[in-house]
């Protein structure tokens, strides 16, 4: 028995799965201080079903601290320390940000000797009288948070573990982040997500009592973990300390709870929701990952995260121009006052669902009097759109079937194009909650290593070792792991042998040793 | 024309679409040029017919593994300190600096020089693209020796090269710059403005800047973007733009030989399963072929774009499952000459075949269903 959770801006949904089928879902509206919510849904689940009280694990996916950046609240200010010196002069960590989030977060910059080279030989020692320096000078601003940076750190942390050390001895009430342990090659992209990171560990604490709090509310003692954006899950402790990893766990869940709901490994999603569209891909049951450097907030990250083509179309689009318009404004979560199902008095894409006979909410007879023009041109409207974002996912013609979940599914025409498959599993609206329950915990690490002084198999062997590390360390069970995805990228212009290899693995749930793997987390 | 932050930031993208997939990330030395234009002052961009005949110009540019600087970040003085270092080596006054080639992030490293010495930007490069050798430059081509040149590396460090080959010289930069981090600044080509005038690639930044305000402002289909970017390419000494195909990478197999990143890429038409392509890689996109037949050879411009954005693809970003369209782009008439292809055609890069202009490959093959 588990239980999926999935807090969103509008709804939290919860299912609760028995092994690999559906015991029961409820959809509840999310509170302002979203653990109410959270509290309502279970409480409903423990209603529908006695077994949900003896689950033995809970899932949560939340689009919390995704908000937080976007919308440039619950930051605290955070001091960046970088080791690169001399290297960099005049890129200073948060350069390249926007200047209103620079403005909440940027507390103090420190760019001080140390980190490595490409060859693994020192770019420049460490200075310990530098460090004395920084150390003062953190306990005279009273910092809390602290996001620590060296180059080439994902092959040699030494000098992030050095630094950390010094300050969590000397500052025990400092909340630090080290570059290594959230984010890949690529020095400023990976300082940015640890300061990110630290900025939201002070909101992560939170969220995360919160989530507890809401839990113990319902009396259900067992293990919590949340999703991140890989589609993979973490535990709450490590959540605590990593809070920027469910940047974009929101659409991967939808994707990974189609993946579940159909048995398809290769499938376009379309999750409708309220207000959006998100379109994914599904590549071998997992969500395929944007090839671009991803932006959260404005800020610069390279973060794992989904492909997502967003499309302003959901149940509460508004209609117009005789339905040859729909969207992108919606009325939200006023769908329930607004729409004329509802009584309300705006026209919206679920009203046209309602009256083509495709959904059944509301009051049929406020949207009997609609001309069936009106109608068919609306869902006309709305099938050219979800048309042109497939195309737009999937050029060319292979023949992908197309999953539909969310909400909002409904709003979809029953048929698109003659060519494309439409699926609409049972239990699509709560998709997002079915993926976070199904989740498995992940481990991603990656080295540069020289073929020449190391052989492929061996180096190889070695990072996944690493990522395997990371995975038990993030609550996978040691003996579930598998290697996912290796990727070998060498260096262009050195003649070495040079080689950035990267691993990453994924295990089921420990959820028998989850105390076990919890203690082994700092 | 006074280079303005969006100038550099259209610049920046479109070296990318010109870099033939090499010349690195534009990224960090876009963040250096925007820091340094705010540090000093925005950069004159001027015609070489602006410049009298005796100016003194240089080149300069970066030399080493641009997946190295992902975390030995650039530093916005070291243009300057090579430039410094080569005026107090060779006893000359530089009047203005050019790039080596447009294509990638070395088109933006004689902004970040010419903000901070205070001198104007020569508009033009020494390949109209990105080739890896230092002979493959067409100041090379006309005879103009690299050095006397300085290098100067990540920790502010020096070194002067004198009186050495052409290919000496391209063994020994790369050689210093690998002992030091795999990325240096380097100030080479002391010349003429005379001299430069006969060799130039003219005119080829403000190129790169009309091509980046289109990939930003019609930011979309790449088939539809295309149209757009021809207009761009109309009044140059570029050919016509022309789609070689469209399709899902299906393998990208590349490893280290000789000191490049070298092999191919596999793709897959969107509209024909059974429809291949080939991609041979070093640092560059080499070649397109069908099967045994070759689409495109450098020093032609092949060019990949994401299909969904139309954005240019370095070939280090190349992976699985990327949907992208491939784009040729006939090469101006300077690397066409005989001189040139000595230095710059397919032979030079191990194939063993000659070179065969784009238009004549395809032309052959303009009801091929690949082709838009």
């Amino acid at each position: 028995m588990r239980i999926g959770i999935d807090v969103g801006g509008t709804h939290t949904d919860a299912v609760l799965l028995s092994g690999d089928s559906v015991v029961e879902t409820c959809k509840v509206l999310t509170s302002a201080d979203v653990m109410s919510g959270i509290v309502e849904a279970l409480t409903r689940l423990q209603e529908k079903s006695a077994l949900a009280s003896s689950a033995e694990s809970v899932m949560i996916g939340t689009t919390q601290f995704t908000n937080a950046v976007i919308e440039r609240r619950s930051l605290r200010p955070v001091a960046a320390i970088r080791l690169g010196s001399p290297s960099g002069r005049g890129l200073p960590p948060f350069v390249g940000w926007p200047e209103d989030i620079a403005k909440v977060i940027s507390g103090t910059v420190f760019e001080l000797d140390g980190g490595y080279l490409y060859d693994g030989s020192e770019l420049a020692p460490l200075n310990n009288a530098q460090l004395d320096k920084v150390v003062d000078e953190l306990g005279r601003l009273n910092i809390e948070a602290v996001a620590i940076t060296s180059a080439f750190s994902p092959m040699n942390a030494g000098p992030e573990l050095h630094v950390d050390a010094r300050i969590r001895q000397a500052l025990p009430q400092c909340r630090t982040t080290m570059s290594h342990e959230i984010g890949r090659v690529g020095l400023l992209e990976r300082e940015n997500a640890a300061i990110l990171n630290a900025s939201l560990l002070h909101f992560s604490d939170h969220v995360i009592d919160g989530i507890e709090n809401a839990l113990a509310s319902v009396r259900l003692t067992c293990p919590v973990f949340i999703s991140q954006n890989d589609g993979t899950l973490m535990d709450v402790s490590f959540a605590r300390r990593f809070p920027a990893l469910t940047f974009a766990s929101g659409p991967t869940n939808s994707l990974r709870g189609a993946a579940k709901l159909t048995g398809l490994d290769e499938a376009i999603v379309i999750d409708i929701g309220g207000t959006t569209t998100d379109i994914g891909v599904l590549r071998g049951g997992f969500p395929r990952e944007s090839n671009l450097v991803v932006e959260v907030g404005g800020v610069r990250t390279n973060f794992r995260m989904p492909d997502i083509l967003a499309l302003g179309l959901g149940g509460g689009s508004l209609v117009g121009n005789n339905g040859r318009s729909v969207g992108p404004t919606s009325v939200g979560h006023e769908l329930v006052s607004q729409a004329l199902v509802f009584g309300g008095s705006v026209l919206t894409a679920s009203d046209i669902a309602v009256a083509a006979g495709h959904a059944s909410m509301g009051n049929i007879s406020w949207v009997k009097k609609l001309k069936s023009e009106l109608v068919s041109n609306s869902t006309d409207t709305i099938g050219k759109m979800l048309a042109a974002g497939i195309q737009k996912m999937n050029p060319g013609k292979t023949s992908l079937p197309v999953v539909l979940v969310g909400g909002g599914a409904a709003i979809a025409p029953s048929t698109l194009d003659a060519a494309i498959e439409i699926v609409r599993p049972e239990h699509c609206d709560v998709a997002n909650a079915i993926g976070a329950a199904i989740a498995q915990v992940g481990g991603e690490a990656e080295r540069f290593v020289s073929y020449n002084e190391i052989s492929r198999e061996t180096a190889i062997e070695q990072v996944c070792a690493d990522a395997a590390g990371k995975a038990v360390a993030a609550g996978a069970n040691p003996d579930s792991i598998r290697v996912n995805d290796i990727e070998e990228v060498a260096i262009p212009y050195m003649d070495n042998g040079a080689t950035r290899v990267r691993v990453k693995v994924i295990g089921e749930v420990a959820v028998l040793n989850t105390h076990a793997t919890t203690a082994a987390i700092r | 024309m006074k280079l303005q932050d969006q100038h550099i930031q259209d610049l920046a993208s479109g070296a990318a679409f010109l870099a033939t997939g090499g010349g690195g990330d534009p990224y960090l030395s876009l963040l250096c040029a925007q820091q340094s234009i705010k540090q000093y002052d925005s950069v004159e961009l001027v015609s070489i017919d602006t410049l009298a005949d005796d100016a003194v110009i240089v080149a300069v540019g970066s030399v080493g593994a641009p997946t190295t600087s992902l975390e030995l970040l650039p530093s916005i003085d070291e243009p300057l300190l090579a430039i410094r270092a080569f005026e107090h080596h060779t006893g000359l006054s530089i009047d203005a600096v050019v790039s080596f080639e447009i294509g990638g992030g070395n088109s933006l490293i004689p902004i970040i020089a010419a903000a901070a010495a205070g001198i104007p930007v020569i508009d033009g490069d020494g390949m109209g693209r990105a080739l890896p050798e230092v002979q493959m430059m067409t100041y090379s081509i006309a005879g103009i020796s690299p050095t006397p040149s300085i290098a100067v590396d990540y920790a502010g460090d020096t070194i002067a090269f004198d009186g050495i080959s052409v290919l000496e010289y391209e063994q020994q930069i790369r050689e210093f710059s690998m002992a030091r981090g795999g990325m240096v600044t380097t100030v080479e080509f002391g010349m003429s403005a005379k001299e430069l005038r006969q060799c130039i690639v003219a005119d080829t930044v403000s190129l790169a800047i009309a091509i980046g305000e289109v990939l930003r402002l019609e930011r979309g289909n790449a088939l539809q973007l295309i149209n757009k970017l021809q207009h761009v390419f109309e009044p140059t000494s570029y050919g016509q733009l022309m789609v070689l195909f469209s399709g899902m990478v299906t393998d990208v197999a590349t490893s280290v030989i000789g000191g490049y990143d070298i092999g191919h890429a596999l793709l897959r038409a969107d509209d024909n399963a059974e429809q291949q392509v080939r991609v041979d890689i070093k640092n560059e996109y080499l070649t397109v072929w069908k099967g045994n037949r070759l689409l495109a050879s450098v020093p032609d411009l092949i060019t990949f774009v994401d299909t969904e954005t139309g954005q240019p693809i370095n070939s280090e970003r190349l992976s699985f499952g990327q949907r992208v369209t491939i784009i040729g782009i006939a090469c101006p008439p300077h690397f066409r000459t005989a001189v040139a292809l000595a230095v710059v055609g397919p032979k030079c890069f191990g194939f063993d075949f000659d070179f065969t202009p784009i238009e004549k490959l395809i032309g052959a093959d303009q009801t091929d269903s690949s082709r838009i």
